[in-house]
Order: C-alpha cells, then structure tokens, then sequence
C-alpha cells in the first residue's frame, strides 16, 4: 500500500534509529546528547525512568514553573484571585487594562507553563501521555469567562495527575470537576422545577417587581429550565465508547438525567467546587446500556457514579481508548490487532495507562520501519521539538502563542470537545507548510519574542571543522535519525553559495540558514 | 506543472502518506475512474466565469431561529423563552416564515430575488455527533466512513481538464474544511498569510519541495523521494509553494481594502475573523482568474446555552454573519450574478428549547443558497409544521430536502456539472427544479 522507500520495510531500524524514535514518540524531540546518552544507558534503562508513576520536575524546570503564581491555585482560590482583580466601577482606563491583565493571569500562566514543561520537562513520557489525556478529556478557555478560574486546577488534577494511573480514575475525576462540567454544560442541566417550586418563583416574582405580568414571566421561563444532553452525548461519544458504539439516543437522553445534578457552586460566596444538588436532580430509575440503574436512595449521587463505573469498564471503552493510543504512539491507521491486544490489556488491569502504554512499546510495531517517521507532527509537536532540538533558551513563551494560533492549535483553546487531532490528515493541507518554514526561519533568526537557539547548540560543532562538514553535523543534531538525499542535496547547495560569496567563511553565519532549512525540512515534519 | 501524471500519483501518495490508508485501499469507484483517466467532456469542464462559495457553520445552527416559523402555531409553545413574534423585529417572508432581526442585511439580497432559503434541509442520518455529520455532509456521503473525499474536491477532479485554471480553488483559514480536501491541491491560506514576507522562504525551500530536486556531491539527482514516509510532507510543500505564489499574484493586483471601508456600492465590512475571509475571496474571485470554489467556515454555532432570541449569543453571531455576507455581496458587484453561495450546517437543533434558554442537538436545519442566477425572494422546501407528531423522532425538525440534492442542483444549474452515478455513493439524486 505504500510506496516503495529508500529502505526497505524489512530491514530493521538501527539503534540510533530506534532511539531517535523513541525520542519522537515517548518525547517531544531529543535534546542535544539525548540520543547518545540513551544508546550507552540503553532504551530499557530510560523507560524505567520515564513511565514512572509520580511525575517529578527538574530542578531548573521547577524554578521556571515556581515563578509563576496561579498554577498552583484551587479552583476557589483561582476564582478568588480573579474576583479580586475585578476593575471597581470608577476604575480608569488605565486600572481596567492592569485588571483585564490580570484576570487573564491564569491562562497565560497555564498557556505558558504546558509548553515550557513540554520543552524543559526530563519526564518526556509523562508530558507527551498528559498532551494526548489533555485532547482526549479537551477543555477550552474558549467557553468564556467563568472557565478562566478552573482550568490550571483541572489540568493539574485530573489530567497530570493521573498521567499514570488508570483511566476509569481519570474519567470520573474529569466528570467531577467544575472545568469539566462547565465547559460541556452539565452545571446547568437540571429537572424541571416543581409546581411548589413554580408557585415559589412566582411568589417571589411579584413580591419584587410587583407586577402580575412580569411574575408570569418568571415562572414561564423557570418551567423551561431542564435537560442539557452536551456532556451526557460527549462522555459516551468522545471520552468512552467512540461515536454511535454500543449505544443510542435514548442512552443518551438517560445518563443526562443520571447526571443532573453534577454540578459545582459557582455563586458569588460559592466554594466553586464541585457537588451534587439533589434538588436538580432528575430522581428514577434509567436504563443506560441495557443496564437498569436505580436511583441512589441515599440521596448522594452513587447513581451517576454507577454510570461512569459500567463506561468505566465497558467493553466498547476499552476498545476506543487503545484505538485512540495506538494511533497516537504507532501510526495513524491503527493496526487492529495491536489495538484488540492493548484493549485486552485494559480489561485485565482496569484500564492501567502505565501497561498499555508497555504493551505498546513491547510490541514488534512499535519500531517498525514502516512505522519509523511515519507521523506528521501537530503544530504543538513541531514547535516544540524545534525548541528541544536546538536547546532553546527561553525566557518567555508567549511569542509562541501567535505561531501556535495561526497554525490552528492553541494549547486549551480548541473549541470542540474533540480535541486536537492528531493525525496528519487533520494537519496536512497545503499551506500550512509556509506557516512552519515562517517559524523555522524566524526562530533561527532570533526573530521570536523570549526564544533564541542556544549558544551551547552550535558550539556542539568542532570548531575546527571543514565547513563543508558543518551540514552533516547539524543534521545530525536536528534529525538524529539522518536525512533523506534530497535534503543533504538542498543543504549542500546553500553550503556551496555560501562559500562562492565568501573569502572567509564563518560557522557562526552561515549555521543559522542551515538550521532553519533543517528544521523546516521534510524529515523533521515528520516524527 | 510539469508532468501532470507525474503530479497526479504523487498526489495519490501524498494521500496515503498521511495515513488514510483507506483512501487507497478503498477508493471509491467513482474516484478511480479518475485515475484511469475517464475523460471529462470539455463542455462539463468549462463552466466559464462561475464560481460557488461554500460556508459552513461549524456547531449545528439552529435553522429555526434564523428562518423563522413565527406562523406556524405550535412554534411558540416549544419555545417559550426563545420564540420571537413580528412584533419582536422579525422581518416577515411570508405568512409562515420571518428573518430573524440580526439578519436584517440579507433582506435586500431576499427582496431582490437573490437569496434562497430552504427550509427542513439537511442530512436524512440520524447522527447527533457534530464531527460525523460534520464528515458526512462535506463528503456527501452519509453513513459512509471510506469516502474521504471532499464532494467540492470531487467536483474539481472531475472536471480537470489540461487547459484549467492553476487556481480554481481556496479556502481561507489555516486548515481546508473537509469539502475541500481531496485529490485536487487546494490551498488553505489564513487571512494573514497573504503579506509579501513569506515569498523569501518560498525561495528558500523549493529546494526541498520544489519540482526540480537538487544535485548530489557526486553529481547525481537527488533522490526525488524523499527519505522514508515523508512524501506527504514534500507533496504539501510543493503545492504550498505553488499556489501561495499564484495567491499572492492575484490578491497583490487587487486593490487593497482595510476592513471597515466601504466597498462600491455602499455596504461596509464589519472587522472580524469571518470578514477577512470573505474580503481575501471577493479579491481572488473579482481577479478573473479562473477560481471556481471558495471554501470558508464559521464557527461556534453550538448554542446549548444563552441561544436566546432577538438578543443573545446567537443573535450577536448572526449580526455578524450576515453583514459579513451582505457586504461580501455588494463588494462582489455585478460578480454575485456568477457566484453562488452556499450555507449550510451539519444538523439542526431540538424544536423545544433546553432548560438554558438554547436548544440541543437536532436533525434538521436550514440551508441558504445565494447567487445572481437562483431563484430567490421564497421560500424553498417542504414545511411540514411544528406540530410534535410531525416532528423527527418526536423532538426535531424533519429533513424534507437532502442536502445533496441541493449539491447536485447547484451543480448542475450553476456549473452546468451533471454529477455522474456514484458521485453520491449509493445516492440517486433529485434536482430541486424551483432553485433555477
């Protein structure tokens, strides 16, 4: 099916092949030495390292991440610190800027702190799973307002977290966090109100306003008040069984009456935590995938937990999630048997990340040829491996935010519940190779904002080397795995203009061109 | 183009580099007629000066808050909060039908006969997922999971001839909507890309991209495929290449607007995302240079909550929308008499409004057919009244008019294209004889 390449597919990778793809999938990208490092310590030895249950950070990452103030921040006390920023009502133009600013503070913060981990971070396997939970569990800063206060929290609680542990765990704590529930709209999902409660309404309508009309107003709208399936369809669509599998409208129409209720108190003096209003709650019994399931009499809400628990172990679930991670770690059109293995592995261990993610790498797939540079990388995954590769010294990364904007993946902006995706039939349209090429050449050029290639980068290169070895050693340090023909052709051509125009070659000069053609180079789209 | 066989494989592989492997393995057999090279009669191919603009609202818009059935009596009962009356600012079409208010500045383009609405449109699948409907409709066909490619790159594969324009097709925003996508290059160019500055680095990577290739240090040809799998990539560049160069000629020669100018005839471009997208293709299309299809989306039309009536999120967009669209048409001048435009969505919404004054996902919905040469100033489709037993399912509004009809029409009237069997897999279409 594909076309024949310079290799053959039989012939298997070389260890340096194997590591640099290690480094592509498990890792946004080598830094410079990473590659030897792991073929002296062995590919074994780094994945012990790496798939390691409590995610830490590096001593010069925590620093970076130390500076900034609401990362740390509950949802509470990140609501608090918006509130209090709030501009007063005789607020100068001046004041309400520095208060827009600073109600923003959170997300840049986050915006920020996602990509300088990605970059930074020595537990590469850990930011690349938390980067595939993040799409799959997506939650957007693009709902507005009210979510600007609940995202650093959600990002850190229920998705880095439980980078490693296992997904029913990770699902029902994204079911129960304001970010999730406010982003797909079960906050206000409720049972109609009651006719005491209608007659309440009213009562308290005139007593306002007065006005027998205006109260009649106020009931007809509370009567409207109801059901919102938004959530309800995307927790079965989108984060558990995959699109129109194993269930049907009515399913859904019933786990959204299970979950009314699940909200969070978003009130001024509110906790803005999450609970459960039983006084929103649809009370009765459902059936949800063939399953009847009771109303909690405890008036807790054990029956949505009961819900979650049947998706958590679901067949269809197990199926979906190793589909999803195959795609992602091996090769956009997952291989189905790999994928019935991992999904086997899933109902053995309760959906345990940490042992499916082995059986992928343990699988002869995984370092295929076929599989080798076989993933177009996503806008985020070629930003990022740009700034590893070429050891980036970063002072701040909001320069990126516009890069990453144009080429339509802004980290936690992504409106659809979907995702990012992240195949390359969701990226590679033609065009968006001269956004790429704009970056690499602007990044060489010291033309972003808070970014530049390091001087330790290019000082890897002997000093005293001829200049016609200058390419060979920076592709060695931008594609580790070596590029193809045509691509050392184009560099050797650059590399030959340059010496024709002049009497004294200087590395320093010239290395940057090069550079930035490597980086935007057919071979490091390619992960 | 040097060797358009030569292009045409390469394209092919482009394809199955990305990884749809079905692409290959199950192309469908209307598309393989493509490769065997099934000639398209010249006459089909040539549709002169015309052109179709395709818009699309991402999120499942809410037909009956845009076409409203203010007439129709149980309207108002679904939708206590949200129904609107002519009282409210609905602009009446008819005795059943009024715009909504925001879409006050489509009512001339109505008045003059050049905007058709039809009403109960869209796809007979049952889906609520946003994403597969999503697919679906922009590959027209639904159900189905092999076919992934676009119905408008179909179109202009089909109609390929040796003598056609390089750029017959665009769309305006960083990545192609799914129409679009196929075996036809199209370029998908944001708004801001079209500045002079990337022409440097143009240059600088048709030494990776380019057709030619470059030399060895032996002196022989590089290798024209590139290391292992990223054929892709080199396909992607190339075209990019290409087309942005081509792109730039074009809007570089149209004489430049900042959004907010009045354009000729009076109607100004509001300042958002949408109406720099529609400004770039009004350039591309006034040019003359042959482009045919124009794709562009609009998103965020999921209104599960504050939808609202007269005033709301929905409303806000809406205002948005269509003075984008009426300045879009007025710019375009005596152009709109070969344009088309379509609108459309991926499904409707409920008939009863939701507990958060909005509504939830539906089946169907409207969609807007807009040109010089339709028959506009009615209301198009079968209305088959809110009443619950009439509604799909008990909650939704039905689908009378397939959206696919309304493809193969505009097709055929505007493009003088009749779409061959299959075009549709496992579809016979009907044309909507009222449309031209």
């Amino acid at each position: 099916m594909k076309s024949p390449t310079t290799k053959s597919k039989l012939e298997p990778l070389s260890q340096r092949e194997k590591v640099s793809h290690l480094f592509s999938r498990l890792a946004f990208g080598a830094r410079p030495g990473d590659v030897d490092k792991v073929l002296n310590t062995g590919i074994d030895a780094w994945l012990n390292e790496q798939l390691q249950v409590k995610p830490s950070e590096n001593p010069d990452l925590k620093e970076r991440i130390a500076e900034f103030e609401t990362l740390d921040l509950s949802v509470a006390e990140c609501s608090e610190f918006i509130s209090s920023n709030n501009a007063g009502r005789d607020a100068t133009e001046e004041e309400r800027k520095a208060s827009r600013r600073l109600q923003r503070l959170p997300m840049g913060e986050l915006m920020q702190a996602v990509a300088l981990r990605a970059v930074l971070s020595e537990r590469q396997a850990s930011e690349v799973m938390i980067d595939f939970w993040r799409n799959h569990f997506n939650v957007s800063f693009t709902k507005g307002r009210q979510i600007f206060s609940q995202i650093n929290d959600y990002e850190r609680e229920v998705i880095r977290d439980n980078v490693w542990k296992d997904f029913p765990t990770m699902l029902s704590d994204a079911a129960t966090h304001p970010a999730m529930l406010n982003y797909l709209d079960n906050h206000l999902s409720r049972r109609p109100p009651s006719k005491q409660e209608l007659q309440a309404i009213e009562r308290r309508a005139k007593r306002k306003t007065g006005s027998k009309t205006q109260a009649a107003e106020a009931v007809s709208l509370a009567t409207q008040r109801g059901l919102n399936e938004n959530y309800a369809r995307e927790l079965l669509e989108l984060h558990t069984l995959g699109v129109d599998n194993y269930y049907s409208q009515n399913d859904v129409i019933a786990v959204a009456n299970v979950l009314t209720g699940w909200t969070f108190d978003g009130g001024r003096s509110g906790s803005h935590e999450y609970k459960f209003d039983s006084k929103m709650h649809v009370e009765g019994n459902f059936r949800v995938l063939g399953k009847n399931i009771h109303e909690d009499e405890t008036g807790d809400n054990g029956q949505g937990r009961e819900v979650l628990e049947i998706l958590g172990k679901h067949k269809g679930t197990s199926e979906f999630i190793a589909m999803k991670m195959v795609r992602y770690l091996v090769a956009d059109v997952p291989d189905e048997k790999l994928v019935t293995k991992v999904a086997k592995v899933y109902r053995k261990t309760d959906g345990d990340i940490t042992a499916m993610v082995r059986e992928i790498i343990g699988s002869e797939l995984f370092f295929a040829r076929e599989n080798y540079r076989n993933k177009f990388k996503t806008p985020f995954e070629f930003i990022i491996s740009a700034l590893r590769v070429t050891a980036a010294e970063i002072t701040s990364l909001r320069g990126l935010e516009n890069y990453l904007k144009d080429m339509g993946q802004p980290i936690y902006h992504c409106d659809d519940p979907t995702g990012y995706y992240d195949v390359a039939e969701a990226w590679l349209d033609p065009g968006v190779m001269a956004l790429r090429w704009q970056f690499a050449t602007d990044l060489v050029g010291g033309k972003i904002r808070g970014v530049k290639v390091s001087d330790a980068f290019y000082q890897q290169v002997p000093t005293d080397s001829s200049p016609r070895l200058w390419q060979h050693h920076l592709t060695k340090m931008v594609i580790p795995g070596g590029a193809g023909g045509r691509t050392r052709a184009a560099l050797t051509t650059v590399t030959s203009e340059y010496l024709e125009k002049t009497k004294t070659p200087d590395f320093y000069k010239a290395a940057p061109t090069l550079v930035g053609m490597l980086l935007g180079s057919p071979e490091f789209q390619q992960q | 183009m040097k060797n358009k066989n030569k292009f045409e494989t390469s394209r092919r592989r482009f394809l199955q580099g990305v990884g749809a492997a079905t692409v290959a393995s199950q192309v469908p057999a209307f598309a393989r007629t493509f490769e065997v090279g099934q000639a398209v009669p010249a006459a089909i191919g040539a549709n002169g000066e015309k052109s179709i603009v395709c818009i699309f609202l991402r999120g499942a818009a809410d037909g009956l808050n845009m076409i409203v059935p203010y007439g129709d009596s149980s309207y108002e009962g679904h939708r206590p909060t949200l129904a609107m009356d002519l009282d409210d600012g609905l602009i009446r079409l008819d005795s059943t039908f009024a715009l909504h208010p925001a879409l006050a500045p489509l009512e001339s383009l109505y008045k003059s006969k050049r905007f058709a609405p039809i009403v109960c449109a869209g796809s007979t699948h049952g889906t609520r997922s946003h994403f597969d409907a999503q697919d679906w409709m922009e590959f027209a066909a639904p159900g189905n999971r092999t076919m992934r490619e676009g119905w408008l790159n179909r179109y202009l594969m089909a109609t390929k001839t040796e003598s056609s324009a390089t750029f017959r097709a665009v769309a305006i925003q960083e990545l192609l909507p799914r129409s679009l996508r196929g075996t036809f290059p199209v370029l998908a160019v944001p708004g801001n890309a079209t500045k002079k500055k990337s022409n440097k680095n143009l240059d600088i990577f048709e030494r990776f991209y380019g057709d030619s290739g470059g030399m060895l240090e032996g002196g022989e040809m590089a290798n024209m495929q590139p290391d292992n799998d990223a054929a892709g990539v080199v396909e992607s560049g190339r075209m990019t290449i290409e087309t942005l160069r081509r792109f730039q000629e074009i809007v570089g020669k149209a004489p430049t607007k900042r959004s907010g100018d009045v354009t000729v005839s009076g109607s100004a471009y509001p300042s958002s995302r949408f109406s720099t997208g529609l400004q770039q293709i009004a350039k591309v299309l006034k040019a003359g240079e042959g482009l045919e299809v124009a794709g562009i989306d609009y998103n965020g039309w999921d209104d599960h909550t504050g939808e609202g009536g007269v005033e709301g999120k929905m409303a806000t967009r809406m205002t948005d929308f269509a003075q984008c669209l009426a300045a879009f048409c007025s710019d375009l001048g005596p152009e709109l008499d070969n344009t088309t435009i379509m609108v459309m969505t991926e499904f409707g919404r409920t008939v009863r409004e939701n507990g958060n004054t909005g509504t939830d996902h539906g089946h169907g919905s409207a969609m807007f057919v807009i040109g010089g040469d339709v028959k506009g100033g009615k209301i198009h489709g079968d209305w088959t009244g809110l009443a619950k037993k009439d509604l799909y399912q008990g909650r939704d509004v039905p689908v009378t008019t397939d959206f696919r009809n309304v493809y193969y029409s505009v097709l055929k009237n505007h493009f003088g294209y009749k779409t061959p069997q299959e075009f549709f897999p496992d579809f016979r279409p009907q044309e909507m004889r009222s449309l031209y």
